[in-house]
């Protein structure tokens, strides 16, 4: 491993020598598995192994990138990239990337997850649990991904480190009838307490009672969230606090800093912790990537930030970075006080959503949005689940979302499945009122 | 200054043919029923400007190549971007132990095709690697400009542009060898303008496949200051509609999403067979269901066509990712479902053959079932002829948000350009509105079609891990009676 960061540091230098100002270099050697099934059988497994250097230069504040596959081509790619600066625009709004030497974390991940013996077993066994569930007749789809890669940065400006990153997903989804389905996800960054039978059940629970869907109404609900579509929600919302979609309007927080954005109970937080998928040390300027508070008990503290970023907002980096744009590792919401009952008991006259895709904007700003809620739907009454529903879609507002929640479940789950619940998140059951639902008319 | 343009979008890592010609090889030897290697070789240079400012010019190259095996009636596939012999050889061990480890209760084939030894590119009229990067960087800095000096109030502007130079090398154990070359330039832009302390944005794609000369094609500052000016309108000009049931008029745009959303998807047999269903979904089509080959799903005015065959289109290609000739689909004929996308699995599962429709991004990712260019066929209308017989309705020109449930039946399209329509006439702009209603319900209410098509650029989302691909989605106007828009 050292030799590999000895000759990520090598190109650094390189560059340097060559007359860049500042420099990154990024040597990932990644291994990616994944089986994926339908129908209760395997379709497929797929094996993508990538090698590859990422490397950014600034040159008098021209920024230019690119990537190297062999160290053999590194002085050519130096010098065309150097090249390249020369010619190119300067960027006004670079401010440099992270400085000082720092100690990381040590990295937890689980050398297994680089090729597992027989992926295709984790994939039957959760199919096994949804049949269990639902019976022999539902059918399941999915997938099982692995991933173990070993990253080595080094950074003129002064970190250099290396990292090791392994995620373990299993994503399910039971269709007991042609409509009537449940969807169950197991997430982990070791194989360690990875239960995929845990995802299956519950996606054969969900689509059981989902059986004999009746048409829902358009209307003002109540509504309460299961961790997979608030999962759904903290990534949009995670993502509408990286400072760059703030600079271009994508986001509902422009100027909102200090200001309240939802109610006390509601507490978000980014982490790269080490149970999560996305878990790792430092990020892409070798800055160390921690737990950063968004919303504190309602009030918006801070924007996620490159070095970059942070300059034109006038504070420091929160180890973010993406080299032009600052990315959420890992969206946290802080657990409430009720159990996932007490939640339920909350609603008189109101829905529960089990999961969601297809999330489409009006306006980033403003926040006008819909989504189509998808599997389980269900009319809750007086605390009990009391009828399946489908064609449903909620179409509403961010901020008017954010503000109407109003209680939140202890209980949490680590969620992330394809781009609908992405990045991952650490998702509670949320009661959410006053949701508008429309229909197809 | 030639030496210094031409460092971008050349050089860096080619495809070995050797390397895959031994892939194949070292596969054959083993206990299969089929392979295919696929190598891909992709340089990207790629300009992002945010407000103004170039952030970053990024030049690199991605290359390699991926072993697909069937063996045991199972299918495994493996790739690499490291090019050596003993990566081949890892590679297709790994895709052979997991296509025989699949242990399938149904067993996989894939329909029979002749094998084909050709090579397609397409060219460019003005090639791109022999722009120099200034002027690519003064092309996008001048889209902002425009959008800066255009009267109206823009608060943020978001502009990236890609260009791709694409060659793959195909071959498989059936005796296919294909090459293609193929240039392909995108754009997106964002653009978000307030005015009276109020919001609204736009974002519109453009796409081509050949060199330079598409950006004098797309003309993009004319249409971005033409979207800032309708943004600016609709805050300060624009009126709700009164809900309720009217005639409307969507434009090419709408039209084309209406197409690629609620016929295109649809029609994708992986997803009819489900074997999308955990992500993309299933599809409101399936056999022994109310909606199959033979059914009216539309009106007679209505026939959409997937075809990949659009000389410069954005989603052009001679030859599929499985080595199959590329052709004109007809998805829906008359208001008929006529014809599923297929690839060699799927079209040996529904006992017929493929069309041609199996694409990958890159050699790190499977080849699925794809759309390329998708829209509604012409009728032979003008667009005024569409918009006097209407009395009261609104003409939807472009949207903003839009989505469509996960068996494609369930949509809606909130417009962004908008006019009301009175007595035969366009009246002034209409605030965001939404038509929300059902595949049959929509294509059913079309009337009429204009006979002038266009085409807009987009990235199709589909595949874990997602694979987006070029297409274009496009259409004439055309005309529904009687919808709720609200």
């Amino acid at each position: 491993m050292k030799d590999l960061l000895s000759q990520t540091e090598e190109i650094v230098t390189k560059a340097k020598k060559l007359g860049a100002d500042e420099v990154i270099a990024r040597t990932t050697f990644g291994k990616y598995r994944q089986t994926r099934f339908s129908n209760n059988q395997v379709d497929i497994t797929v094996a993508w192994n990538d090698y590859v250097t990422d490397v950014t230069l600034a040159w008098k504040k021209r920024v230019v990138a690119t990537q190297i596959h062999s160290f053999q081509d590194v002085n050519v790619r130096l010098r065309n990239l150097l090249k390249l600066a020369k010619v190119s625009k300067e960027n006004p709004a670079f401010g440099g990337f992270a400085e000082g030497k720092f100690s990381y974390a040590r990295s937890r991940a689980d050398k297994k997850l680089a090729d597992l013996d027989k992926p295709s077993e984790y994939a039957l066994e959760a199919i096994g649990a949804a049949e269990k569930e639902a019976g022999a007749k539902v059918e399941c789809g999915g997938i099982l991904f692995t991933k173990y890669e070993d990253v080595y940065l080094a950074s003129s400006g002064g970190p250099m480190g290396v990292d090791s990153r392994s995620a373990v997903e299993l994503s399910i989804r039971a269709f007991a009838q042609r409509e009537a389905s449940g969807h169950g996800v197991e997430c982990s960054s070791t194989l360690k307490n990875f239960k995929p039978a845990r995802a299956g059940a519950k996606a054969g629970r969900v689509a059981k009672l989902a059986r004999n869907p009746k048409m829902g109404k358009e209307g003002v609900y109540d509504v309460i969230f299961d961790p997979l579509i608030l999962g759904s929600l903290l990534g949009i919302w995670g993502g509408m606090t990286s400072a760059y979609n703030v600079l271009v309007q994508l986001s509902v927080f422009v100027g909102k800093l200090g200001k309240e954005v939802a109610p006390e109970i509601v507490t978000l937080s980014d982490n790269p912790a080490a149970y999560s998928v996305s878990a790792r040390v430092f990020d892409d300027e070798g800055a160390p990537a921690r737990e950063t508070v968004l919303i504190d008990h309602g009030i918006l503290k801070t924007y996620l930030h490159n070095s970059s970023t942070a300059k034109i907002f006038k504070t420091k980096t929160t180890g973010n970075a993406g080299i032009v744009s600052p990315n959420p590792w890992n969206i946290e919401m802080g657990p409430g006080d009720m159990s996932r009952e007490e939640l339920f008991k909350e609603v008189k006259n109101g829905l529960y959503l089990t999961n969601t895709w297809y999330t489409r904007f009006q306006n980033f700003a403003k926040g006008d949005f819909s989504t189509i809620p998808r599997d389980g739907i269900f009319e809750i009454e007086k605390g009990t689940i009391k009828k399946s529903l489908k064609d449903l879609r909620l179409s509403d507002n961010v901020l008017t979302m954010l503000g109407s929640i109003t209680a939140v479940s202890k209980e949490r789950q680590h969620v992330h499945w394809w781009m609908e619940a992405d990045p991952p998140s650490l998702a509670p059951y949320a009661l959410i009122r006053n949701v508008h639902m429309t229909k197809s008319k | 200054m030639a030496f210094v343009h031409r460092l971008c979008l050349q050089g860096g890592t080619k495809i070995d043919k050797d390397i895959v010609d031994y892939a194949l090889d070292y596969a054959e030897g083993k206990k299969v029923q089929y392979v295919e290697v696929r190598a891909n070789s992709q340089q990207r240079d790629m300009l992002l400007l945010r407000n103004g400012n170039l952030e970053a010019y990024t030049s690199a190259v991605d290359s390699g190549f991926c072993v697909r095996i069937l063996a045991n009636h199972g299918i495994g596939f493996a790739s690499t971007n490291k090019w050596t012999k003993e990566e081949a050889r890892e590679i297709v061990n790994l895709a052979y132990k997991y296509a025989r480890s699949a242990r399938r209760r149904e067993k996989l084939v894939f329909a029979e095709e002749k094998n084909v030894r050709t090579r397609w590119t397409v060219g460019q009229k003005r090639k791109v690697e022999n722009v120099p990067p200034e002027d690519r960087i003064s092309t996008l800095m001048d889209v902002h400009k425009a959008l800066t000096s255009c009267g109206v109030k823009v608060a943020a502007t978001m502009l990236q542009c890609t260009m791709d130079l694409v060659t793959k090398y195909f071959v498989n154990s059936e005796g296919s060898q294909i090459s293609s070359s193929v240039p392909r330039l995108g754009a997106t832009v964002f653009v978000s303008v307030v005015e009276q302390g109020k919001t609204e944005q736009a974002f519109e794609q453009f796409g081509y496949s050949g060199g330079w000369e598409a950006f004098s094609r797309w003309n993009i500052p004319e249409k971005m200051v033409h979207d800032a000016k309708v943004l600016k309108a609709v805050i300060t000009k624009a009126k709700a509609v009164r809900p309720g049931d009217m005639d409307l008029v969507c434009g090419s745009e709408v039209a084309g999403i209406a197409a690629h959303e609620s016929c295109g998807h649809p029609m994708e047999a992986d997803r009819i067979l489900g074997r999308e269903m955990s992500q993309a979904g299933r599809s409101f089509v399936y056999e022994y269901g109310p909606y199959w080959l033979g059914k009216r799903i539309g009106s007679e005015a209505v026939t959409i066509v997937d075809d990949p065959s659009i000389e410069n289109s954005y989603g052009y290609y001679m030859y599929d990712d499985e080595g199959v000739k590329a052709r004109r689909r007809y998805l829906y004929k008359e208001g008929m479902i006529n014809e599923f996308l297929h690839n060699r699995e799927s079209a040996a599962k529904l006992g017929t053959k493929s069309n041609g429709s199996s694409r990958s991004v890159n050699y790190d990712r499977e080849a699925i079932i794809r759309m390329s260019n998708t829209f509604v066929m012409p009728g032979e209308l003008s667009e005024e002829e569409l918009v006097e017989d209407i009395n009261h309705g609104v003409y939807m020109k472009s949207f903003t948000e839009w989505n469509i449930d996960d068996k494609r039946f369930n949509q809606r399209y909130v417009g962004r350009e908008a006019y009301f329509i009175e007595k035969g006439e366009l009246k002034g702009p209409v605030m965001r509105p939404v038509i929300e209603t059902t595949t049959l319900k929509f294509w059913t209410a079309v009337d009429a079609v204009s006979k002038k098509v266009e085409f807009e650029a987009a990235t199709c989302g589909k595949g874990d891990p997602m694979q987006g691909v070029p297409v274009y989605t496009g259409g004439p106007c055309i005309r529904l009676r009687g919808v709720y828009v609200k």
